[in-house]
């Protein structure tokens, strides 16, 4: 019966040994959790992803808890440069995770190169108090690796496809205020156009061409008694009727011969039409038929003219 | 007043000159309905020595006009058809062995004639269109040694078929600027049409026609046409049209720069020159307007201004090139 129940004992105390040698090290993660990452407490490092092409970029996370009082500085960045990691870019938050306990977190972006199974390299995380003075300095390793794979290697049996260059990213917020603002300037150069050429468009309106033609008829008429030759008074006289008409009517004159003006003419059923056409015929026989009127002739020709214009004028009032 | 009164005279000795080419008209219009333009075309082309480029569709009558214009003229006419085994001495003539007396003759081709129907010029291999080409140019052909004047008036109206290229000879650019005009053959109107059908769908053999020119009626009508006045004005304005196809910035059209390959060479503004003057000629006028040249200027510029790589690509041609400088270019 001794025997057994000291058996009995003894086994009990041996479950309880190997009870507490389970318990022992989950207590220790959650009070220490840094002791699960290494050696140095407080420390964690992850790594995403863990496999990688060569070249492809990874990230890496190293979280520190400190105390409140307490810097931390993570230092042995340059490190990172050396083979087979290039830092390319890295960030930095903070965070109160219980009262008196802070947590650093350092992101960083590294490119990998190399090939195989690649270890984390060194960090050297410095603790100091708010004087800037060193109250503890540690070297890091991670226990993290990546595993870098090669973009050829022998077992391909074909290419593998190339990646797209990243494009960056800009934010939507930053590019719609630029949009607006281009948008807003462009449609105050529409509107300003506008209002210019609306403001040209009724001062020409304004413009009785009636009224410019027998102005330049009178000045032509005194020009002619200073003793302009009656050829380039007929000239004159053509030009000025082709403009008058190309004006008054909206028809185009002023590149047209004769017979198309007659036949614009014709279509828009102008009154005193023959008179125009024999004025026209009249400049034609000057300009192209070398006649040689007197001052007399060219006399009569501009009061005809200014009779043409003023009688087209009055029509178009009447109309009105 | 003095130029003006000469002028006067001329358009009355040019009224009573051109009365021969009424009478041909009248003579023409008993056989062909329609196609006034050509017909037109066909008489300024004749009246200042020039040769005419015609361009149409089969079936619009292209050969009657001529045929029919040739008789109403008394002119003698002859019909050569183009055909790819042709050669030269089928249009000009050759020498012929005589066994008889064992010499050599010349023996003249259907090139002898007044009016020259080369109907499908563009089927005939490059060595006989020179041929022809070199006779409208020179009024004269060579048979061996012999160098024989054509007969006067001598006339070419060459025809091309514009929708069938395969099996053809293109004729360069230097050769077609030799013809005067390039005259368009366009489809009768409704009205035309019912005509034609009604009258050319019979039995009955059409009455022939009557020659009713003399032969010095041409001669003396060149004469007076040579004495038409052209003013300075419009001398500038054809050049102007001539330098606007090669240089359209100039004249405030930059956008037709890129849509036109070359421009008119300078035989177009003597073309342009004579064709406006045997225009005012038909309408009795003893001197050329702009309206002349606007006239004929579409007949004469067309096959001269060649339309570039981006004038094709948007479907531009060379009348749509020549509606743009005309109405640019200012009429003085």
């Amino acid at each position: 019966m001794n025997g057994r129940s000291e058996g009995y004992a003894f086994g009990s105390i041996k479950w309880l040994f190997l009870l507490l040698l389970a318990v022992f090290p989950m207590c220790m993660v959650f009070a220490f959790p840094a002791v699960a990452g290494g050696a140095v407490t407080g420390i964690t490092v992850k790594v995403t992803p863990d496999s990688v092409f060569v070249g492809d970029r990874i990230h890496c996370t190293i979280d520190v808890r400190h105390t409140s009082n307490e810097i931390v500085a993570l230092e042995g960045i340059d490190s990172l440069s050396v083979q087979p990691f290039e830092l390319i870019n890295h960030k930095q938050s903070s965070a109160i995770v219980s009262p008196g306990t802070r947590k650093e977190s350092f992101d960083y972006e590294l490119a990998v190169f190399g090939r195989g199974r690649q270890s984390i390299p060194l960090v050297t995380v410095a603790l100091r108090d708010s004087a800037g003075t060193d109250i503890k300095r540690e070297s890091y390793r991670s226990s993290s690796t990546v595993f870098v794979k090669a973009l050829t290697d022998s077992t391909m049996r074909e290419l593998r496809p190339i990646k797209p260059p990243l494009s960056p990213s800009i934010p939507l917020l930053l590019i719609l205020p630029v949009i607006l603002g281009v948008f807003g300037v462009a449609g105050l150069v529409l509107l300003l156009l506008f209002l210019l050429k609306r403001t040209v468009h009724t001062s020409a309106e304004k413009v009785d061409p009636g009224q410019v033609a027998q102005r330049k008829l009178r000045k032509l008429g005194s020009r002619l008694s200073a003793g302009m030759p009656p050829p380039e008074c007929y000239e004159e006289l053509s030009n000025i009727m082709r403009t008058f008409l190309e004006k008054h009517y909206r028809i185009s004159a002023l590149e047209a011969v004769t017979q198309e003006i007659e036949r614009d003419l014709k279509k828009l059923g102008v009154s005193g039409f023959e008179s125009i056409m024999n004025l026209l015929a009249q400049a034609d026989l000057v300009k192209f038929a070398d006649s040689r009127p007197n001052a007399e002739e060219s006399r009569q020709s501009l009061r005809k003219a200014e009779e043409v214009i003023r009688s087209a004028r009055t029509a178009r009032s009447s109309e009105e | 007043m003095e130029h003006a009164v000469e002028l006067e005279e001329l358009g009355m000795r040019i009224t009573e000159a051109s009365r021969f080419i009424e009478k041909a008209q009248e003579q023409l219009s008993r056989r062909i309905i329609g196609q006034h333009d050509v017909i037109k075309r066909i008489f300024i082309a004749m009246l200042v020595n020039g040769h005419i480029l015609l361009e149409g569709v089969p079936g619009l009558a292209k050969t009657l006009i001529i045929r029919t214009f040739a008789a109403a003229m008394n002119l003698k006419f002859q019909r050569i058809q183009f055909t790819p085994d042709m050669l030269p001495a089928d249009l000009i003539g050759t020498m012929i062995y005589n066994p008889k007396d064992m010499e050599f003759y010349p023996r003249k081709g259907p090139v002898f004639a007044n009016v020259i129907l080369a109907d499908e010029i563009n089927r005939s291999p490059a060595k006989v269109q020179s041929a022809l080409l070199e006779a409208m140019q020179e009024h004269q052909v060579t048979i061996g040694t012999q160098t024989f004047p054509l007969q006067e008036p001598f006339m070419v109206l060459a025809t091309q078929n514009p929708i069938e290229h395969e099996g053809t000879y293109v004729l360069p650019e230097a050769q077609v600027d030799r013809f005067m005009m390039k005259v368009i053959v366009d489809y009768p109107s409704y009205d035309e049409e019912l005509e034609i059908m009604l009258q050319s769908a019979t039995n009955a053999i059409a009455s022939p026609i009557i020659p009713v020119v003399q032969p010095d009626d041409i001669a003396r009508a060149r004469a007076l046409i040579d004495l038409i006045y052209v003013d300075p004005r419009v001398q500038r304005y054809i050049v102007d049209l001539v330098v606007a196809s090669r240089k359209p910035s100039q004249y405030g059209i930059a956008s037709l720069e890129a849509m036109i390959e070359y421009g008119a060479s300078p035989r177009a503004s003597i073309f342009l020159l004579l064709a406006s003057k045997a225009h005012a000629f038909l309408q009795n006028r003893a001197y050329i307007t702009p309206e002349d040249v606007k006239a004929i200027a579409y007949d004469t510029l067309r096959h001269r201004i060649r339309p570039g790589y981006e004038a094709e690509a948007d479907n531009i041609s060379s009348d749509d090139i020549i509606r743009q400088i005309l109405q640019h270019v200012p009429v003085p």
